[in-house]
């Protein structure tokens, strides 16, 4: 065999190595997309979205309650985390640059992006579960917003870093004051990238049901009072699989399939935006 | 040894004994330079790549004062003040001595409002007033018939000599007196060079303008001063034929016959 046969041959074999393992990976993720939609699909009715949660056997059983309260959670985890998100991402970027403090904040954020969730979750609910004295809307958000606001400030910044320095300062050799230039040229130079930060931290926050268990709690019925427990279709999405009932399991994956199809949608929806914020 | 002529012409600009020190640096990048800018004329500056021309011009706009940590010394003076003043307004200064740079700085946004920018930063906010000092400042740039009939379309669509013709009307819709050219022309195909460097001869009529190149043939074409500068020096000043035809200083005459570059 010669030299080159030899290396032809190695390639072949690091190539269906790989191959077989991209396989093996996308073979267990379409599985469980698979069964998710076959079981969600059939579980499927106008009833889900009708009726708020029964005990078990009643025919008018729904998930309004936490369809209701998943948006309302992460609604308001989005109004507080977004805002917060991007403008500690704008003061890295156009601020703070390479300065100590900056570094930090980032180095922190780092951390916090890959701290479990539920010890979020514990923190919340000492600072404002216990003092409070009962679970509420407000916790659970909050929890979500924490969970949030790395991950949008790190994208702001990594985004607001991409547009040249030339074209903040043709901004600034025209005579704008630098709020601005950031908010003039720089926020739109970065708009895709920061629009597509946004959608990302709001579809890991949509999943999440570790910080919620003891933030908002769960309720069965519908509630928009953001000072009482709320429901969400995590954690009602837990509650109902880990029953013994029937149709409460059939509501689970039902809730399992409209969130992954919510949190799917929203990644599709990013990267689309990021694709043509590239093209440009 | 420096060998600086005396203009003839009203001076835009002024620099007296002017020093600048990068943040961190021992020494300063420029060293005592002293130079006077004729109104309404083109000032060329020349010499080898770390010379400090670039450095010189973004000094006359205050561009060094973006990063902090950087000092002048000496003066330069306009309008009967010296701008290196620390009260100095930067924002009324920049309106009035603009800047085009190497690369085509287009603003991700429309034609229209590109070159609108600077005219609404001043406050103006008149529909009709805009749309006439946009068409002014676009036909002025020589850039009007390619683009009129696409004003609200994104300004990145533009090639690149067509986006640093917008740049030059976006510069001039704000009537500044003076305007600093970094080495316009480095990313241009030659034809989008000619068309700019028409542009800047015909724009010396209403501005003082100052334009650094790496290429001395640019400098011979469209200057009326050049100024030759080497190791943060500024080592000669004269009339642009002269300089180029009878250099006084010897580092000069190397310069522009090759012998170091």
């Amino acid at each position: 065999m010669t030299a080159v046969q030899k290396r032809i041959l190695i390639n072949r074999i690091a190539l269906s190595f790989s191959t077989l393992s991209a396989i093996i990976a996308l073979a267990f993720l379409f599985w469980i997309l698979g069964v998710l939609v076959m079981k969600g699909m059939s579980a499927l009715n106008w009833n889900i979205f009708i009726f708020e949660g029964a005990p078990p056997g009643y025919e008018e059983s729904g998930l309004k309650h936490a369809l209701a309260g998943q948006l309302i959670l992460v609604g308001l985890a989005t109004s507080v985390g977004v805002p917060l998100g991007i403008l500690a991402g704008t003061y890295l970027s156009e601020y703070g640059k390479n300065s100590k403090l900056a570094h930090t904040i980032r180095d922190i954020s780092d951390i916090m992006m890959s701290a479990p969730s539920i010890v979020i979750g514990a923190f919340v609910y000492a600072i404002i579960v216990m003092p409070m004295g009962h679970f509420s809307a407000w916790a659970g958000a909050i929890a979500l917003a924490i969970i949030m606001i790395p991950i949008i400030l790190r994208t702001t910044d990594d985004m607001l870093q991409l547009v040249p320095g030339t074209l903040r300062e043709a901004a600034f050799a025209l005579g704008a004051p630098k709020y601005k230039v950031i908010l003039s040229v720089v926020y739109r130079g970065a708009k895709a990238g920061i629009l597509t930060g946004v959608l990302l931290g709001i579809a890991r926050v949509a999943g999440e049901t570790a910080p919620l268990l003891f933030t908002s709690f769960n309720d069965n019925f519908f509630t928009t009072d953001l000072n009482a427990a709320m429901p969400s279709l995590t954690v009602t999405m837990f509650n109902y699989a880990t029953s013994p009932y029937e149709d409460w399991q059939q509501l689970g994956w039902a809730a399992a399939f409209i969130l992954s199809m919510f949190i799917l949608g929203l990644n599709i929806v990013g990267r689309l935006i990021l694709l043509a914020g590239k093209r440009k | 040894m420096a060998s600086i002529i005396d203009i003839k012409e009203e001076c835009a600009l002024q620099v007296r004994d002017f020093e600048f020190t990068y943040k961190g640096a021992a020494e300063p990048s420029l060293k005592k330079v002293t130079m006077p800018i004729a109104k309404n004329s083109i000032t060329a500056l020349i010499g080898p790549s770390g010379c400090g021309k670039t450095t010189l011009l973004r000094a006359f706009n205050r561009m060094h004062d973006l990063y902090p940590g950087n000092t002048y010394a000496g003066e330069i003076e306009f309008e009967g003040r010296n701008i290196l003043n620390p009260k100095e307004d930067l924002i009324l200064l920049r309106t009035k001595i603009g800047m085009i740079f190497q690369k085509p700085t287009a603003f991700p946004m429309s034609i229209f409002d590109n070159v609108a920018y600077g005219m609404r930063l001043q406050g103006i906010k008149n529909k009709t007033e805009l749309g006439d000092r946009v068409e002014k400042a676009l036909k002025d740039a020589a850039i009007w018939k390619e683009v009129s009939d696409r004003l609200k379309q994104d300004a990145n669509g533009l090639s690149g000599g067509q986006q640093q013709r917008l740049c030059i009307a976006r510069a001039i819709a704000v009537e500044p007196e003076v305007l600093l050219f970094d080495e316009p022309t480095s990313a241009l195909d030659p034809i989008s060079t000619q068309g700019i460097e028409k542009l800047v001869i015909e724009l010396k009529e209403r501005v003082s303008i100052i334009i650094v190149t790496h290429n001395m043939q640019q400098a011979a074409r469209v200057s009326d001063y050049t100024g030759f500068m080497y190791l943060g020096e500024l080592i000669e000043l004269g009339q642009t034929e002269e300089l180029f035809v009878t250099p006084k200083e010897k580092l000069t005459q190397e310069y522009i016959t090759g012998k170091f570059g």
